[in-house]
């Protein structure tokens, strides 16, 4: 049983425009799964239905069997995101404070939000920052920040929205190894992005979003050559093979 | 605004750092009392200078602040001169500068004296407590008032504290985005106001937006973990202080 499914899911925005439609996509437990597309294809508002933030205009979201509307704080939980700008994530005045966020709401009591934060904080490597505004933080760190916000309420699943955008070199390696870490240690992974030469080599299975409709699925070795037509940049150049697309060495 | 020490929380850990936000927030009241009915010289100089030694308890960069308030000085200067000139009295013997009157001078020093104990008192009170232990002294304040949302009221008043340094960040990027489109050369002020509010309150609904959806997805709730309150004796011993403070200018 895919740990995630969405099964004829359709968002329509109340000016008419369809933002998705018909979205079958089934999520194996473990899986890392890229989400590609152009700009305006719809993969923040699939990303949004995934944790029941947004409700579907037709279809449902299912997580582990069980449709996600039946326990929408338990699909929160279960699904992380990771917003594209980390700064709209952020709610706390120093980084510990923004981390205990989300443990907070779950109203766990103060020993147990204070180790989930110093837990958090540790797997992503900031409890030197844990007293600092989080507006003083790098770019990396931001996003790092963020993963951490997520991590705390402990997700099985973590879908993160573009998390490469405005990063530098190093910011992008940084926040490329947080993840495959998070992958390895048993977390099923969604990363949506069209910079697939940055991450695509670590992925198990690639999904192609093209006007609001979910285009192409499958290995990224076969999908990736068809990846032009619908407006992403190919990113492998003459003989070279998808083991090569990543920024990590 | 990361550059900026006044009226922000600036992390030490000193006594006053530790303390108990709630009795922090007493402090506050009692000092901002104390301003209101202080009429005496002594009535000032004794808060002020249990202020003065609160900021150095606190471990906070006075130099710095002090700077910072160049512009609250030239409020207070403005507040002293407007007094002097406006309020008929007795006029000052040998004084060089006609029109101003012993009792002008001396209530203008007054309301300055109370502008400062108000803003040395906001100073140590935001340099040495994070938002979310002022937000929950504010909270558990508003407890046992029927009828008010209390956990509503303590987030509405940490985003606004949140998003006022974005709002700030995010006016003075569309200044210069705008400036190097040469906005200067556009004559009509209601025209270049129109170019900048707009946009700007454009900008900060959607960002609102964003931090809704982001609250949301971290499973935002207004039955959330209470905060654990601890009262020591220094505590004690603080709010002890600003009460005498208190009743002595009362008194």
């Amino acid at each position: 049983m895919p740990i995630l499914e969405t099964r004829d899911l359709t968002h329509v925005f109340p000016d008419g425009t369809v933002a998705i439609e018909d979205i079958d996509l089934k999520v194996n437990e473990g899986e890392f799964l890229v989400i590609a597309g152009p700009n305006g294809s719809g993969k923040t508002v699939l990303a949004r239905h995934l944790n029941g933030l947004l409700k579907p205009t037709r279809g449902q979201v299912f997580l582990n069997g069980e449709p996600i509307s039946k326990n929408i704080i338990e699909a929160r939980k279960n699904v992380g995101l990771v917003f594209q700008d980390p700064e709209s994530q952020i709610v706390g005045q120093t980084v510990a404070e923004d981390v205990a966020f989300g443990p907070e709401n779950l109203n766990l009591p103060v020993a147990q939000v204070e180790m989930v934060v110093k837990e958090s904080l540790a797997a992503v490597g900031l409890s030197q920052l844990a007293t600092r505004s989080p507006h003083a933080l790098s770019g990396g760190e931001k996003r790092k920040l963020a993963i951490a916000g997520i991590l705390a309420m402990k997700p099985k699943i973590i879908i993160f929205d573009e998390p490469f955008t405005g990063l530098d070199y190093p910011g992008v390696v940084q926040v490329l190894k947080e993840i495959l870490r998070l992958h390895k240690t048993g977390h099923t992974i969604l990363l949506i992005t069209h910079e697939l030469e940055k991450v695509l080599a670590h992925a198990d299975r690639l999904v192609i979003m093209h006007k609001g409709r979910l285009v192409a699925d499958g290995k990224p070795e076969s999908v990736i050559y068809r990846v032009e037509e619908y407006g992403v940049r190919m990113p492998l150049r003459d003989g070279e093979k998808v083991e090569a697309l990543t920024w990590l060495k | 605004m990361a550059e900026m020490t006044l009226f922000h929380y600036i992390h030490k850990n000193t006594v006053l750092h530790r303390m108990d936000g709630r009795l922090k927030l007493a402090c506050l009241l009692l000092f901002s009392l104390a301003a209101g009915f202080a009429s005496e010289f002594h009535d000032y100089l004794v808060p002020l200078s249990v202020l003065f030694c609160a900021i150095l308890l606190a471990k906070l960069p006075f130099t710095t602040l002090l700077r910072e308030m160049r512009f609250f000085g030239l409020i207070i200067l403005i507040v002293i001169v407007v007094n002097s000139f406006t309020i008929p009295g007795d006029p000052i013997a040998n004084s060089p500068l006609a029109g101003i009157s012993q009792q002008g001078v001396s209530t203008g020093l007054r309301f300055a004296g109370r502008l400062l104990i108000v803003l040395l008192v906001s100073m140590v009170i935001t340099g040495t407590t994070p938002l979310m232990k002022f937000r929950d002294a504010v909270e558990w304040y508003l407890r046992p008032v029927p009828f008010v949302p209390e956990a509503r009221v303590a987030t509405m008043i940490n985003l606004t504290f949140l998003l006022i340094p974005v709002i700030l960040d995010s006016f003075r990027e569309m200044m210069d985005a705008q400036n190097s489109r040469c906005v200067q050369l556009r004559k009509n002020p209601v025209k270049r106001i129109k170019f900048l509010v707009f946009p700007l309150i454009d900008q900060t609904l959607r960002r609102a937006d964003e931090i809704a959806y982001a609250m949301e997805a971290r499973c935002y709730s207004e039955i959330r973990t209470r905060t654990a309150f601890k009262c020591g004796k220094i505590d004690w011993l603080m709010l002890a202080i600003s009460l005498a403070v208190f009743f002595f200018v009362l008194l």
